[in-house]
């Protein structure tokens, strides 16, 4: 009896520690969104006079200019790489395209640093003349979202029974209908998940933003930086955009936390 | 409508034949029984003339048409899997008009349709219910309406009745013999159950290893088995095979056991017999003696297994005869006068 209580009382405290590891920074970036600029030099203080200022300053500059197109960036992004990444993870899913090897390698251009694609995109901006537009963000976000769309949606894939298939095919139907009407249905839990996930991987991006957007319209995390000035850090202004970038984020994590795990552990272990 | 005709058809998976040069007619209208061993390629034969699985040689040919090489929606069949196979996200209603979606019928017309066959199948009640939320048995009869909306020239059956219990698979059975005399639709179905392949058949076709060992009216391949191996995979219990030699209207086996066989030519060869044409006697005068082993009673039968000799042999007694027939007790042994089949010992075939 005693056994299970302490293991109870080990829980909790793990839990009340990962709760504590996630909450207490978003909590005090929450917080310094309403301190002044002297209460932001006291990190530790809690009991300050709170003052919007932070917030009217950041509420009317240009920041929502640089969520809008955030926005426009992200959703082209997933747009393309849901429609390619299905394609692709249900090629590897049934027909083991690329052999065994292309469940994980497909996610082998991960482990490069992004400082080595991001000359190549620059200067093919600047052939095709497309620097100083959104263009190029797409594209190199592309380069990222679409092989973890695609490894994301491999299990879900491959989890359709394959008799459905043939029976779609034996129905009078061929390939491509039966893909989009038979086998897209089974999925689509799957990719509203990778098209959450890939938003949120295309919206945190920063270090192609910082290089390959316009000087004079960057994307969100770009604004975001832009806080740290000459003249130092503007945290409490900061703060506020942190909170405007994060808040989606949450929203939509909390929506697919279930299908997220799935996705993972699905194109992890099914051999 | 069509008759399904193989011509020396091949299927390799690698250096493996599956199927050997299959030549085969499935007759017009005739519901036609595959049936054999597991892994005889019977299940590939099916999959071929669906158009799942690519020929290696041969042509297969539905009617007058040779659809070797034409992808399933071009080959006006239907399929029933053996896990139904419906589609999970669509109702009843609408699994049953799906095949209907590809011939581009309207979709009130489709729906209805679908409502009529519903009717046909028992199934009106759950038109609007998902896949997942039906018995085996409904969702056996949404894939057999499926099938048959469409009104195809065949009809495949993979195994449809393996994952029913076996109250439902004889229900469905012989409602499906029911619904294809309607039709008149030429239909393949494949088991591995000689039961129902006998039962169902109105033309058997035994493979084995990638060949048709036997082909007929289930009735003939019963009484004519052209070999060893078709003569103990048709019928149940297994036919009673023993090696030994003939002569002067006499079988004498290898370890001894003697019976009475009238009118067969000397020589040494394999006697059959039905567990039916096994007659036991207590008392009796008969010259061969065994002794009863298991019995499995069946109600109106019985199986009884008898030690003769060092054979163990099967035979099936009526339960009105019965009688003193009790583990343990001494029988006389024979065979009904002209039951015997005869096969030749180095080839396995009839002779």
């Amino acid at each position: 009896m005693n056994r299970f209580k302490l293991i109870d009382a080990g829980r909790i405290l793990l839990l009340v520690f990962a709760v504590a590891a996630v909450a207490l920074p978003l909590l005090w970036v929450a917080l310094a969104s309403f301190k002044t600029p002297a209460d932001l030099n006291q990190p530790g203080i809690l009991w300050f006079t709170p003052t919007m200022a932070n917030w009217t300053e950041v509420l009317s500059s240009d920041i929502f200019a640089a969520v809008g197109r955030s926005v426009l960036v992200a959703t082209i992004t997933v747009a393309i790489a849901v429609v390619v990444g299905s394609m692709g993870a249900y090629s590897i899913a049934r027909f083991s395209t690329g052999g065994s090897l292309s469940r994980f390698g497909i996610l082998a251009a991960q482990v490069l640093p992004p400082a080595v694609l991001v000359f190549p995109f620059l200067s093919v901006a600047y052939m095709l003349r497309l620097n100083g537009t959104l263009v190029p963000i797409i594209f190199s976000h592309l380069s990222f979202v679409v092989p973890v769309v695609t490894w994301f949606l491999i299990g879900f894939f491959a989890a359709v029974p394959k008799e459905i298939e043939e029976q779609a095919r034996v129905d009078g139907f061929g390939r491509f209908d039966t893909f989009r009407l038979v086998v897209l249905p089974q999925v689509l839990p799957g990719i509203g998940a990778a098209a959450i996930f890939g938003f949120t991987l295309s919206w945190n991006d920063m270090f192609y933003g910082l290089i390959l957007s316009p000087s004079n319209s960057t994307i969100l995390p770009v604004a975001i930086a832009g806080f740290n000035t000459f003249r130092g850090v503007e945290l409490g202004p900061m703060s506020v955009a942190i909170l405007i970038a994060i808040i989606p984020v949450v929203i939509a994590s909390f929506f697919v936390q279930k299908r997220l795990v799935q996705g993972i552990s699905g194109g992890a272990v099914k051999g | 409508m069509a008759r399904v005709t193989f011509d020396n058809v091949v299927k390799k998976y690698g250096d493996n034949t599956i199927v050997k040069g299959l030549d085969l007619e499935l007759p017009d209208g005739a519901f036609t029984v595959l049936v054999g061993p597991s892994g005889c390629g019977k299940t590939t034969t099916l999959r071929m003339i669906a158009g799942l699985e690519p020929v290696t040689s041969g042509s297969i040919r539905i009617g007058d048409k040779d659809v070797t090489k034409l992808e399933p929606k071009d080959r006006d069949i239907a399929m029933v899997f053996q896990n139904y196979a419906l589609y999970p996200h669509l109702t009843v209603r609408e699994n049953l008009a799906f095949p209907l979606r590809a011939i581009h019928v309207n979709r009130a017309e489709a729906l209805a349709r679908a409502e009529a066959v519903a009717t046909t199948m028992g199934l009106s009640e759950l038109l609007d219910r998902k896949p997942k939320d039906l018995s085996g048995g409904q969702q056996q009869r949404v894939a057999i309406g499926r099938a048959i909306i469409r009104e195809p020239s065949v009809f495949l059956f993979d195994e449809p009745l393996s994952n029913l219990d076996a109250k439902l698979r004889v229900e469905m059975r012989t409602e499906l013999l029911q619904m294809q005399r309607r039709l008149g639709i030429t239909s393949l179905f494949v088991t591995h159950d000689q039961e129902e392949a006998m039962t169902l058949s109105d033309f058997i076709v035994v493979m084995r290893d990638g060949e048709v060992a036997q082909q007929g009216k289930p009735k003939d391949v019963y009484d004519k088995p052209n070999s060893t191996f078709v003569a103990s995979f048709v019928g149940s219990p297994k036919m009673n095979l023993l090696e030994g030699t003939f002569s002067a209207g006499k079988f004498v086996s290898e370890s001894g056991l003697t019976l009475a066989v009238a009118g067969v030519a000397a020589g040494t060869k394999i006697l059959g017999v039905r567990p039916d044409d096994i007659v036991l006697e207590v008392g009796g005068k008969s010259a061969s003696r065994g002794r009863v082993g298991v019995i499995e009673l069946l109600g109106p039968r019985a199986i009884v297994q008898v030690d003769a000799a060092g054979h163990s042999l099967t035979a099936v007694v009526e339960a009105s005869r019965m009688d003193g027939i009790v583990e343990g007790a001494e029988v006389g042994v024979s065979i009904r006068p002209g039951s015997h089949h005869l096969f030749d010992i180095a080839t396995g075939l009839r002779v």
